[in-house]
C-alpha cells in the first residue's frame, strides 16, 4: 500500500473522490471554454456565490440542498445572462450584485438557524473526501448530461461563441445556446461546489481554458487541451493532497497556476522564435527544460511512497482535544492516541485529510463527539470496514438543548430549557467534570474491550483519573458556593453550558455554542455591558482561540477584565506542546471564574 | 429579380426613431453601398433587413428569408474575437451552420469552405490562428465565411475598418470581382465616399427624413452628395 495509486483504488471513500473529481473536471473544463471565450468568466464566479447562498437557505429550510439549489442556480444564471445582454445594469455590476446579494441572503439564513450549520463550512470549502454513493450517482448522471450536450451541441457553441451576430444572421437559435451554455454552468458549479467548495469552483472552470489558450491556435485544440490540463491538475491535486496532508481543493488550484506559468512561459517561447529573435536552438533548449521539469514534478508527485499511517498497537483515534486526553489518560503505553484536529485547528471547520480516514477506518476504538460540527464522521462510519468500537461523547450524558441567547430574553434561570423549533444539542458535554467522569467510563470499556490482556491497567488508570476529576469537580463547586456572583457574561460563543449546568451557574452570553458568528447584534453588546455594569461584574469572558471582539469592546464600555474560558474542544499549539491536559486547563478555567464571580 | 424590396420602413434604436419612410430596392447583381453620418442607423438597417431587430413600421423584405443558405453576412469584429484561439478552417466550416444537419459537418460541406477559402486566396492559411493574421486576413477569413453562409448575397458592415489603404484596395477589389464574376448581390455599410462611388452601382444614404437612393450617377449629381462631400473635405 505504498504508492499512490494502489492507495488510492484500494479505498472506497478516494476511488469515489477520483470519479466525482474527473467526471467534474471534465465538465468544468468544457464549459470553460466558452465562459472565458464569451467573457462570462465571472458568471462562473457569480454563480458560485447564488449557489452558497441556495444552500445556506436549503440548510435552514432543512430541504436537501442539492435539489433546492440547482434549479434556483440555473434560474440566477438565466437571469445573469440576461442582465449581461441586454439589462440596464452592465455585466460585471450585474454579476457583483447578484453574487454579493446572494451571499447576504445565504449569511442571513446562517443566523437564522444560529449559525449551527456546519454544511456551510463545506459549501465554502468543499469535502472531496466524504462523498457518498449517491453524490457519486447525482454527479455521474448530470456530468454525462453535461458531456452529450457538449459534444452534441458542439459547432453551435462554437458558431455562438466566436461571433454570435453572425451565427443569429444563419439561423442559429443564439439565445437559446447562450441559455443552454449558462445553464450547463449552473448544474456544474452546483455539483462541483461538493467537491471544490465555493470559494474555488470557479478556478476549476476558468484556469483550464485560460492555460491551454496561451499554446493552442485552434478552437478544438483549446477544448482538448483544456480536458487534459483539467485532469491533470485535478488528479496531481488530489494526490499532492494525500501526499503532503493538503486540503484538496486548493491543492489543485495551485497546480493550475502553475501551469498556466509553464504554459505562459512556453507560449512566449514560441512568440520570440516566431519573430526569430531567439535562436531556434534555444528556444528548443527552453522548451525541453520545461518538460523536463513538469515531467520531473509529476514523477516526484506520483512515485514514491506515500506516508500512510500504519498502526502498530492497539489504537484509538479521537477527534477532539478532550476526547484525546481523556483516552491518553486510560492507555497510558499500552496503547497510541491519535488527535484528528491538529492543535490550533478550529473543530467548526474541520476536514478530515485522507490520512485521518485512514487511521480511523484502522483503529480499534473511536472517540468521537457526535455533533453538528462532525457531520463527517456519519459518512465515514458509513463506509465498509469500519467495525470498530465506537465511542460517541453525546450517548454518555444527558444532553442539554443548545441555547438561543439574543436580544432580552437570555436571562438564563438554571435548569430552564426552550424549544426553538428543531432541538439542537449541546455538543461540548465534556465540559462539566462529572460527564468527563462517565465518558471516561465509556472509554475505558471500549479499550478494555478491544485489548482485554491489559484491561488490568486500563482499569487502574481510569480509576485514579476519576478521583482527579472528582477533586477538580470539588474545588469548582466550593469556589462556585463562596461566589458572589450568581452568573458569568461571556462575551463570545459559549461552549460551557454543561459546566455552568453543574454548579448551577447561570451566564449571559452573546452566541450559542457552536456559533461561527462573531459580530453581535448591538442590542446583545448593549444587554451585557448592562448585566457588567448591574451587578459590578468585574471580569467579562472570551472563548479560547477566539478573537474576542465582543468581549474587547464589552471590557472598553464597562472597564472589566478580560480573561479567556477553555472549552477544550481543541488547544493552541504552544498548550498542546507544553504539556496541558483537560484537567490543567479546567484549573485555568477555575481561576478564571474566581476572579469573575468573587 | 428583386432581392431585398423595403417600402415605407421605420426604423428606432433604443426607442428613438433613427429613419423615417425608408424606401429602397436591391435587385439581383446590384452593388448597394450605404452611407450615412454616425448614428444615422446604417448597421441597424443592416440588422432588420437579416431580421435581427424588428422594424418599427413598415414592410421589408428580404427574398428567401435568412435561413434560405443564400445570404452572408459580415459583422463588425468584436473585441471577443480578438484573442479567440481558432484556426481558420474553423472559422470558415461555421459559416455552414445553418445548413448542418447531425451533429458533424458533412463532406460536401466541408469541400465548400475549401472552395471558398481557394477562392478568396487564403487556403494557404487553413491552418493558422485566426488571431495571428493580419486584419487583411483576418476580414478574407470572415469573408469566405459568409461566402459559406451563402452566396447570392452579401451584407458586409464596414469591412475596411481598421485596414491600411492598401489592403483597403485589395479588399474592395476582391468583393467587386465577386461582384462582377461571381454575380453575387453586395450590400455593404461603409464610411468611404469615394470607393462607394467608384465601385457600387447603387448608393442608399441615410437620413433621418429624407433618406436618398438611387444609382451612383444619380446620387453624385445630388445636392446630398455634394453637400456632403464638401463637408467630408474631398
Amino acid at each position: 500500500m505504498n504508492d499512490v495509486f494502489s492507495l488510492i483504488f484500494s479505498q472506497d471513500f478516494l476511488v469515489r473522490a477520483l470519479a466525482v473529481g474527473v467526471l467534474i473536471s471534465v465538465c468544468a473544463a468544457l464549459l470553460g471554454v466558452s465562459l472565458v471565450l464569451k467573457r462570462f468568466s465571472m458568471i462562473g464566479d457569480g454563480l458560485s456565490h447564488v449557489s452558497f447562498g441556495a444552500m445556506a437557505i436549503a440548510a435552514a429550510a432543512n430541504i436537501a440542498p442539492l435539489y433546492f439549489s440547482l434549479p434556483i442556480v440555473v434560474v440566477a444564471a438565466f437571469l445573469l445572462l440576461r442582465m449581461s445582454e441586454k439589462g440596464k445594469i452592465k455585466g460585471d455590476a450585474a454579476i457583483a450584485l447578484i453574487s454579493t446579494g446572494a451571499l447576504a441572503v445565504g449569511v442571513m439564513a446562517t443566523s437564522l438557524t444560529s449559525g449551527m450549520n456546519i454544511d456551510i463550512y463545506n459549501y465554502m470549502f468543499g469535502s472531496i473526501l466524504t462523498m457518498s454513493s449517491t453524490d457519486v450517482t447525482v454527479t455521474a448522471v448530470l456530468c454525462a448530461v453535461i458531456i452529450f450536450l457538449f459534444i452534441a451541441f458542439y459547432h453551435q457553441i462554437f458558431a455562438v461563441t466566436f461571433d454570435e451576430s453572425f451565427a443569429k444572421a444563419t439561423g442559429t437559435k443564439a439565445s437559446f445556446y447562450n441559455m443552454v451554455i449558462a445553464a450547463l454552468t449552473a448544474v456544474t458549479v452546483v455539483i462541483g461546489m461538493r467537491m471544490m467548495g465555493a470559494l474555488l469552483i470557479s478556478s476549476l472552470i476558468i484556469f483550464p481554458t485560460v492555460t491551454s489558450m496561451r499554446l493552442c491556435r485552434s478552437y478544438r485544440s483549446v477544448v482538448y487541451s483544456s480536458v487534459a490540463v483539467s485532469l491533470f491538475c485535478f488528479i496531481s491535486g488530489l494526490v499532492f493532497s494525500i501526499k503532503y496532508e493538503a486540503p484538496t481543493g486548493a491543492s489543485v488550484v495551485i497546480v493550475n497556476i502553475i501551469l498556466l506559468g509553464v504554459f505562459s512561459l512556453l507560449g512566449s517561447v514560441r512568440k520570440i522564435s516566431a519573430n526569430s529573435r531567439l535562436h531556434p536552438v534555444k528556444s528548443v533548449l527552453v522548451c525541453f527544460v520545461c518538460g523536463v521539469c513538469t515531467a520531473l514534478f509529476a514523477a516526484v508527485l506520483f512515485s514514491g511512497s506515500v506516508n500512510i499511517y500504519e498502526k502498530e498497537k492497539t489504537t484509538v483515534v479521537t477527534t477532539s482535544f478532550a476526547s484525546y486526553d481523556f483516552s491518553r489518560q486510560i492507555a497510558g503505553d499500552d496503547a497510541e492516541v491519535i488527535m484528528l484536529l491538529s492543535p490550533g485547528e478550529e473543530s467548526h471547520t474541520f476536514e478530515p485529510t485522507p490520512n485521518d480516514m485512514l487511521a480511523i477506518k484502522q483503529c480499534d476504538v473511536f472517540v468521537y463527539v457526535g455533533g453538528e460540527s462532525e457531520a463527517w464522521v456519519e459518512t465515514v462510519l458509513e463506509e465498509k470496514g469500519a467495525d470498530m468500537i465506537k465511542v460517541k461523547m453525546m450517548d454518555c450524558v444527558q444532553l442539554y438543548e443548545e441555547e438561543f441567547t439574543d436580544g432580552m430574553e437570555h436571562g438564563h434561570e438554571h435548569g430552564e430549557q426552550k424549544h426553538h423549533g428543531e432541538a439542537e444539542y449541546d455538543e461540548h458535554v465534556w465540559t462539566s467534570p462529572l460527564n468527563a467522569v462517565l465518558i471516561i467510563d465509556a472509554v475505558c470499556d471500549a479499550l478494555c474491550d478491544a485489548d482485554s490482556v491489559n484491561a488490568e491497567s486500563y482499569r487502574g488508570r481510569a480509576e485514579s483519573y476519576k478521583k482527579e476529576l472528582r477533586k477538580l469537580d470539588d474545588d469548582i463547586s466550593e469556589a462556585v458556593r463562596n461566589a458572589e456572583h450568581s452568573y458569568i457574561v461571556v462575551g463570545d460563543r459559549f461552549p460551557l453550558r454543561y459546566f455552568t449546568e453543574r454548579y448551577s451557574l447561570g451566564y449571559y452570553a452573546a452566541f450559542p455554542g457552536c456559533s461561527a458568528q462573531t459580530e453581535a447584534n448591538p442590542v446583545t453588546i448593549a444587554n451585557l455591558c448592562d448585566k457588567v455594569s448591574s451587578e459590578k461584574i468585574p471580569v467579562v469572558f472570551k472563548v479560547d482561540l477566539s478573537s474576542g471582539t465582543v468581549a474587547y469592546s464589552i471590557s472598553e464600555q464597562t472597564g472589566a477584565d478580560v480573561e479567556t474560558l477553555y472549552s477544550c474542544h481543541t488547544v493552541s499549539a504552544d498548550d498542546f506542546n507544553g504539556g496541558e491536559t483537560y484537567i490543567s486547563l479546567m484549573y485555568r478555567n477555575l481561576e478564571a471564574l474566581k476572579k469573575a464571580i468573587s | 429579380m428583386s432581392l431585398i424590396s423595403c417600402k415605407n420602413v421605420y426604423l428606432s434604436y433604443e426607442s428613438n426613431t433613427v429613419i423615417n419612410n425608408l424606401n429602397f430596392e436591391v435587385n439581383e447583381g446590384d452593388y448597394l453601398c450605404i452611407v450615412g453620418e454616425n448614428g444615422s442607423g446604417k448597421s441597424t438597417l443592416i440588422k432588420s433587413i437579416l431580421g435581427l431587430k424588428q422594424t418599427a413600421s413598415g414592410h421589408l423584405h428580404l427574398i428567401g428569408g435568412i435561413n434560405g443558405g443564400e445570404i452572408g453576412y459580415l459583422p463588425q469584429q468584436t473585441t471577443a474575437q480578438k484573442d479567440f484561439p481558432a484556426s481558420v478552417y474553423e472559422v470558415v466550416l461555421s459559416g455552414c451552420i445553418a445548413e448542418k444537419k447531425g451533429i458533424f459537418f458533412s463532406a460536401a460541406q466541408k469541400r465548400k469552405a475549401d472552395e471558398n477559402m481557394k477562392k478568396l486566396d487564403i487556403l494557404s492559411l487553413k491552418s493558422k490562428c485566426y488571431r495571428e493574421l493580419s486584419g487583411g486576413q483576418q476580414q478574407r477569413v470572415l469573408l469566405a465565411r459568409a461566402l459559406c453562409a451563402g452566396g447570392k448575397l452579401l451584407l458586409l458592415d464596414e469591412p475596411v475598418t481598421g485596414l491600411d489603404p492598401l489592403v483597403t484596395a485589395e479588399l474592395y477589389s476582391l468583393i467587386d470581382r465577386l461582384n462582377r464574376e461571381d454575380g453575387v448581390t453586395v450590400v455593404m455599410v461603409s464610411h468611404d465616399l469615394f470607393a462607394a462611388t467608384q465601385y457600387a452601382t447603387h448608393i442608399l444614404h441615410l437620413k433621418k427624413d429624407n433618406s436618398f437612393f438611387g444609382t451612383v450617377d444619380e446620387y453624385t449629381s445630388s445636392e446630398l452628395y455634394n453637400g456632403y462631400k464638401g463637408r467630408d473635405g474631398r
